[in-house]
């Protein structure tokens, strides 16, 4: 009966490091097929306005300031031009946001550009290749680069 | 005759010291790489070498120096081709012969900021349950990959290439130096690449020791 179970343990242990191992090897992020239907719906990631909720942020203006910070960041991945076919591009899992494209674009909130930015990816669902530069950029700025890449895809969000 | 030898000796040294820094003037470094932090970051073409005792390993510098292969892929940061992986700058780096190596492989090594703690990463390598873990954070969490080339589990190099290659970081780099650039990366440099991370020291050295794991004689 003892054999028996340690058998059982012994086998859930190898089941569970071929479950650790698997999910390793899935590294930074989803292939782009699951990407789009594990997207989450966006009240699973921006919370809805309560009473409380603060003010809306205002507006941030694009400056030649915003357009440097994106050529000297985003664009190693996203692009010079924001295509989404930056020096790191073709080496990625999943291939980084086309800043030009508005029919993805139009259907992201400006909270949720700025969660994507200042968080990365994984906290608005998305390919946890994109990291978080909330340590880097202050609120402000990762406001105007929203705003930048509206721009970009020459498409307008709430 | 005491008091010659004596100053023979101090000659010999003064000699060496003067000699090296030279070598350095000689192959013209400074045209790329700041030996002080005094000089301003927007000049710079490759990588500080004022902290580069602190940084790289002797052997690894040795080796570099004689037979060097490329870094960093899109060229140093600051390289008006970077965006677009067409370095103008510096490539391939000038190689030196074994003397003039080893004379500035000691050089290097002695350029150390004195007030970094030395000793902070233990010697005793990740488990393999652990380096399994400490490699989804480094992909997943952090999207270290999107940038920097590493060596994956099955051996195979994977990631990006505008951050500098990881995959020889263990025999290139010295831990508690990976460690510190992780903790206070602005101590070194003011204007980076990469994203500024705020982690928990225990993180840190997951990382760092899974950084320190990479080594080119691991590639299958």
């Amino acid at each position: 009966m003892k054999s028996y179970f340690c058998k059982t343990a012994h086998l859930i242990k190898i089941a569970l490091g071929f479950l650790l191992i698997a999910f390793a090897l899935v590294a930074c992020g989803e292939s782009p097929s699951k990407q789009n239907t594990a997207e989450k719906p966006p009240t699973a990631v921006v919370p809805a306005p309560t009473a409380s909720a603060p003010e809306p942020q205002p507006v941030s203006r694009v400056t030649e300031a915003t357009k440097q910070t994106y050529q000297w960041y985003c664009a190693q991945c996203h692009g010079i031009k924001g295509k989404g076919d930056g020096i790191n591009a073709r080496l990625l899992p999943v291939l980084p946001r086309d800043h030009t494209k508005a029919s993805y674009l139009e259907s992201r909130s400006d909270d949720q550009l700025f969660l994507a930015i200042k968080s990365g990816g994984l906290s608005v669902g998305r390919a946890p290749c994109m990291p978080a530069w909330g340590h880097t950029l202050d609120d402000d700025t990762i406001h105007s680069l929203v705003r930048y890449i509206r721009e970009l895809c020459e498409c307008e969000g709430a | 005759m005491k008091i010659l030898t004596s100053l023979l000796f101090i000659l010999a040294f003064v000699h060496s010291a003067w000699a090296t820094p030279e070598l350095v003037k000689e192959k013209a470094c400074g045209q790329c790489h700041r030996f002080t932090p005094d000089q301003p970051e927007g000049n710079i073409k490759g990588p500080d070498l004022f902290y580069a005792g602190n940084k790289l390993r002797k052997e690894w510098l040795m080796n570099y120096l004689q037979k060097p292969e490329p870094i960093r892929q899109a060229g140093y940061i600051t390289d008006p081709g970077f965006l677009k992986a067409e370095p103008e700058i510096a490539v391939p780096h000038p190689s030196l012969n074994e003397e003039e190596a080893k004379k500035m492989a000691d050089y290097l090594s002695s350029l150390k900021f004195a007030d970094l703690p030395e000793g902070v990463v233990d010697s005793e390598p990740l488990s393999k349950g652990k380096r399994v873990r400490t490699k989804i954070k480094f992909e997943r969490s952090y999207g270290c990959s999107s940038c920097h080339q590493t060596i994956n589990l099955a051996g195979k190099i994977r990631g990006g290439v505008s951050g500098p290659s990881l995959v020889d970081a263990g025999n290139r780099l010295q831990a508690d130096w990976v460690f510190h650039w992780l903790t206070q990366q602005k101590k070194f440099q003011k204007k980076t690449r990469m994203p500024v991370f705020q982690l928990e020291k225990d993180v840190v050295i997951l990382l760092t020791k899974y950084i320190m794991s990479m080594k080119k004689e691991n590639l299958k």
